[in-house]
Order: structure tokens, then C-alpha cells, then sequence
């Protein structure tokens, strides 16, 4: 078990180190000088210096990385420029409102994919499955940001039953979570699907029914069971695909979390901002699925006493 | 006469069982897919590449006493936009946009997918080490910051939007590939070329890959249609192709404000999004349904 943690917890860190070190090299290869772009046409030779400062343009560039890595260690992402305050606090300002809705949305996502995939899977090789199929490939197939749209236009607009946007109650949460979870499951409601599907026909059921396990036993105490470890697996790395769909979502929404912020940190080429929200949201993402694998043992004993699970 | 008796025998099997069993129904499944995600795929792709040819007005073309006319009105089959510009034009030379960024990103990302994954594959040890982490890396962060940090940094030209989506997307081919490769190279003919005095990159290039290929073009269209929904979510938040170019991101995003008054600006441009991704991810489905069954058929593993 210590072994595994270690070995997660390493895991994690280099995954770190790598985007960290992305985002540093990103802005380096950049064509043109940022702090031109940034200070517009009229800065000044000593405007343009004290850019450079901040964004920690000058010296070599191993001492950039230097000071970039201590910066990080220390919370200093740099100073927005459209907010005039450091980039890390307006980012975390943000953050509990994409959080929540990351959460609601991935509630949503279990409490439906996983009887959809159980159901379907139960009844697998019938028209049911078949519908199933390609339900959820169209599911898949529907950009967020139009589905939003449409969602909003048709219960917010035509029909007001929830805000349109923003967020002054708890109702607004309702129409971008659901916009979120629509892609996320049809996704996991297919790996639900396919998990149950292979571990209903596989011998050890079979030997359970024909010793008499009721079939609902053998739904959830054996082929659930079995497939619980996969599915929140794959529960645990979608969430950082997932934050994909809740940038955008947000943008349609005017949700007020990191997604409209990029949207306008984009538009006035606010780079240390954007800088901050693709580091923010990855550490974010990583912890997460890091708490999610230390998270198996409660699923699966084989992890408790430190034997490895093929996955 | 003695055959006679043969077929007299009564078998339990009939036509009917045959027609109703799992391995017919999953047959039939799959036509239906590749058979509805080619009518639906075509009906938008076909048009796109017709774009220049048929009679439609310019898709810059302004004209502000037409402003959002609804569809079917003035020879505007799709009706027009907050500038008077037809919108069916628009979408179809946006479609263009797309589809272009879209191969040629599934292309580039499929080529650097399957020589790293192959690569992983078949050498192991270090290759495989350093390329599972970077797909462990890359796969568990939220990736739409950082390709917009890149379009904001180096300027969204085609270029630049093709191969941000190809970084996206070289991890599918290349979990793909390794995982097939493993597999593939504790085959006895691998053993066999490498006994027979050939290379282990010509095992690899001439054998194994050929072997494996299959499998990843198929999955190559589903890579497409997430490269199409992937192009219109960047050009939504602001990242797409520079204007004039329409695209169908900014279509949408400029169209959203006039939702109440002018319905068909988004609706039908997300219609046509949602019928080509949909189209193209059933085709894809479906093949990869046939190609798996075909090799479950010669006894391979899948």
C-alpha cells in the first residue's frame, strides 16, 4: 500500500513538473516579444522593461526557469494585467464556482450512467442494447456549448423555468450541469455498459447462477463489484476532460468561474492570467484523480494488501 | 435417394433462430451504423465539398438591408445573418475550415500516434516508459487552457489550430497501437523475420505495423469527428480561424445573442455540426465493430 502511494504520489509530481515546465517553454517559443503585445504600440522603452520584469522575461534562461519554479513554489504566478491584482487570486476567486459545477455535473454523471449502463447491459443483445448504442453515440456527437444554447434557449427563454444565467441561486446550476453531463454519459454509460456486459458472461456468474444466486445478486454483489474499480477509474481521469466541457459550458452560461475568465483573459491577451488557469485547473484535475486511486482500497481489498491490479 | 434421408432429419436450428441470434443482431447492428452514419455524414460532407460549385452567394458577401432574414426567404434556403451574409453559404465554407483542420490533424496526430505507441510497443523498457508517462501526463490534465494559451500565444492560423488539435489527439492512436503492438510482437512470426536475419525495425515497420493498421484507420474517423467538435469549441471561446473566415464555433458564438429573434443562426448551424459528428462517429463505430469482429473470426485476440 505505501509502495502504491509512493508511487502515485511521484507519479503525480512528475505530471506537474511536465506541464509546468510546458507552459514555460509555451512562452518562450513564442513568435514575437509578449511584452510588446501585452504594452500595445504606445509603451514606452522603460514600459516595456518593467513588462518583461513581471512576466520574468529577463536573464538567462535557465535562471527564468529558476525563477519561474521558485515563483510557483511559493504561489506567485504573476499580475494580471486586465485585473491588476496577482493572477493566482483571481483565478482562485474563481474556482469554488467551477467546482461546483464540476461536481454537479459529475453526480448527475453517476447517478444516470451507472443504472443506464447496468440496464442496457442487462439486456444486452436486444434492440434495447442496440438503441442503447447508438443513443449514446449521438449523445457524444452534440458540441456542449450548442447544446447549452439550445437547453437555455428552450427552459430559460421560451419556456422560464430556470435563470438564464449566472449564478443567483442554487436553480442556475441546474441547465450547465445537465449540458455537462449529457456527453459525460453517454462516455461512461458505453464503459458501464461494456464492463457489466463482459462480467455477466463470464464463467464465475454463470457458476453463481447455476448454483442459485438470485439475478440481482448477481448484478450488483458479483458483476458490479467487479466492474466498480474501472468505472471509477475511468470516473476519476474524464474529470479532467470533463473541465473541458465546463469551460465552455461556462462561457455560455456567463457562469461565473475560471471558464468566462479565460474567455476574457483570451481577448486581452492577458497571458499570465491564462497561465494561471491552465496551471490551476491541471493541479486541480491531477489531485483529483490522485484522490480517486487512493480511493481503491475501499473498492477493491486486492489494493489493500498491495498486490497490483491489472488494469 | 441416400441424400434424401440426410435432409429429411429435422435440425433444431432454423432460419428463423438463425436471423434472431446475438451474433446476427450485432451483425445487423453494425450494417445499420455504417449504413446511417454514411447517409448522414455525406448529406453535410458532400455539400461542403460542393461549396465552390453550387450557386450560392458569397459568404462574406454583406448586405445590411437583408439583415437575418429567416430561412426560405429571398433565395436564402438557410435565411441570413446579423450582416445580411447567407448563412448555408457561411456554414459550408466554415465546414471547409473544419473539415481541413480536421484530416489534417487526425493525419499528423495519427502518424506521430502510431510510430510512438509502436514504438513503445515493440522496444519497451525506456521508449515505453517515457512515452506511457507523457500520455499519462497529458491525458490527466484539462488540455482547452492550454491549447488556448498556445492560439493566444502564437496566433490562430490554420496552421497552429491543426497542429494544437493534433497534440490533443495523438494519444488515442498511440494507447491504441501499444497496446496492439504488446500483443502482436509475442507472435511467432515476429520471432520467425527476427530468426530469418531482419532488423528489429524492419520486424517492425514490415510486419507488425501492417498487422495493426487496420484498427487504427478505423479509429482514425472517430478522431475526426472529436477534431471537428474540438475545432468549433476552440473557435467558440474566441480561438478559431482568424476572420473573415467564417467558422462554425464563431457562427454559433455570434449568433447566440440573437437567439430569441433569429432561432435559426444557431440552431441550424449546431444541426449541421451534430449530423456530420454523428454521421461520421456511427460509420466509424460500425467499422471498428466489423474490423474487430473479422479478427475475432481468425482466432486473434482483439
Amino acid at each position: 500500500m505505501a509502495r502504491y502511494l509512493a508511487l502515485r504520489v511521484a507519479q503525480s509530481l512528475l505530471t506537474v513538473f511536465l506541464i509546468v515546465s510546458t507552459v514555460f517553454v509555451l512562452v518562450r517559443l513564442a513568435p514575437g516579444d509578449p511584452a510588446a503585445a501585452i504594452g500595445g504600440p504606445t509603451a514606452t522603452t522603460e514600459d516595456l522593461q518593467a513588462i518583461r520584469d513581471e512576466l520574468g522575461l529577463v536573464g538567462s534562461v535557465p535562471q527564468q526557469y529558476w525563477h519561474f519554479i521558485t515563483g510557483l513554489v511559493q504561489g506567485d504566478l504573476g499580475l494580471s494585467y486586465s485585473f491588476r491584482q496577482p493572477a493566482l487570486d483571481v483565478v482562485l476567486e474563481r474556482l469554488p464556482y467551477t467546482i461546483t459545477l464540476a461536481g454537479a455535473a459529475i453526480l448527475l454523471t453517476a447517478l444516470i450512467a451507472i443504472p443506464l449502463g447496468i440496464f442496457t447491459a442487462r439486456r444486452a443483445n436486444s434492440g434495447w442494447d442496440v438503441g442503447a448504442n447508438i443513443g449514446t453515440i449521438a449523445g457524444q456527437s452534440m458540441p456542449e456549448f450548442w447544446t447549452g444554447i439550445m437547453l437555455l434557449t428552450l427552459l430559460a427563454v421560451v419556456v422560464p423555468v430556470f435563470p438564464a444565467s449566472g449564478f443567483t441561486s442554487w436553480s442556475g446550476l441546474v441547465l450547465p450541469a445537465v449540458t455537462i453531463a449529457l456527453l459525460q454519459i453517454a462516455l461512461i454509460s458505453r464503459l458501464v455498459h461494456r464492463e457489466m456486459a463482459g462480467n455477466l458472461a463470464a464463467p464465475y456468474v454463470t457458476v453463481a447462477r447455476s448454483r442459485g444466486v438470485a439475478e440481482r445478486a448477481l448484478t450488483w454483489r458479483y458483476a458490479f463489484a467487479n466492474s466498480s474499480i474501472p468505472v471509477v477509474t475511468a470516473l476519476g481521469t474524464r474529470f479532467a476532460a470533463m473541465l473541458n466541457g465546463v469551460v465552455v459550458v461556462e462561457v455560455v452560461f456567463a457562469w461565473p468561474g475560471i471558464g468566462s475568465l479565460v474567455v476574457r483573459a483570451l481577448e486581452t491577451r492577458d497571458y499570465p492570467l491564462i497561465q494561471a488557469t491552465v496551471l490551476v485547473t491541471s493541479l486541480l484535475a491531477i489531485g483529483v484523480q490522485l484522490l480517486v486511486d487512493l480511493l481503491y482500497p475501499l473498492f477493491d481489498p486486492r489494493v489493500r494488501v498491495g498486490k497490483a491490479v491489472s488494469r | 435417394m441416400t441424400t434424401q434421408t440426410q435432409a429429411a432429419r429435422p435440425s433444431a436450428v432454423t432460419a428463423d433462430r438463425l436471423r434472431s441470434s446475438a451474433a446476427a443482431l450485432r451483425r445487423r447492428a453494425s450494417r445499420l451504423k455504417i449504413v446511417l452514419g454514411a447517409v448522414l455524414a455525406g448529406i453535410v460532407v458532400v455539400p461542403i465539398l460542393l461549396a465552390g460549385v453550387l450557386p450560392l452567394p458569397d459568404p462574406l458577401e454583406q448586405d445590411l438591408s437583408q439583415r437575418r432574414l429567416p430561412p426560405f426567404t429571398d433565395g436564402h434556403l438557410f435565411g441570413t445573418d446579423q450582416l445580411g451574409r447567407d448563412l448555408l453559404s457561411r456554414i459550408l465554407h466554415g465546414g471547409q475550415v473544419s473539415l481541413t483542420i480536421g484530416v489534417l490533424a487526425v493525419l499528423v496526430s495519427g502518424v506521430v500516434g502510431v510510430i510512438a505507441g509502436a514504438a513503445a510497443g515493440y522496444y519497451g523498457r525506456s521508449v515505453d516508459a517515457v512515452v506511457s508517462r507523457l500520455l499519462e501526463a497529458q491525458m490527466s490534465v484539462p488540455l482547452l487552457l492550454l491549447l488556448l494559451l498556445v492560439v493566444a500565444l502564437f496566433g490562430p492560423s490554420i496552421t497552429v489550430i491543426t497542429l494544437v488539435i493534433a497534440f490533443a489527439q495523438w494519444p488515442e492512436p498511440a494507447r491504441l497501437t501499444r497496446a496492439m503492438v504488446l500483443v502482436e510482437r509475442e507472435k511467432p512470426y515476429v520471432a520467425a523475420a527476427r530468426v530469418l536475419g531482419l532488423r528489429r525495425a524492419a520486424v517492425l515497420l514490415r510486419h507488425v505495423v501492417p498487422n495493426i493498421i487496420n484498427q487504427v484507420v478505423v479509429v482514425m474517423l472517430l478522431l475526426l469527428a472529436q477534431a471537428v467538435l474540438l475545432e468549433s469549441a476552440l473557435s467558440f471561446l474566441g480561438a478559431g480561424v482568424e476572420r473573415p473566415h467564417p467558422t462554425w464555433g464563431r457562427i454559433i458564438s455570434d449568433g447566440q445573442g440573437y437567439i430569441t429573434t433569429s432561432w435559426w443562426l444557431v440552431t441550424l448551424t449546431g444541426l449541421v455540426i451534430v449530423l456530420l459528428v454523428v454521421g461520421v462517429n456511427l460509420l466509424g463505430d460500425g467499422l471498428r465493430d466489423r474490423v474487430s469482429r473479422s479478427r475475432a473470426a481468425k482466432g486473434e485476440s482483439r
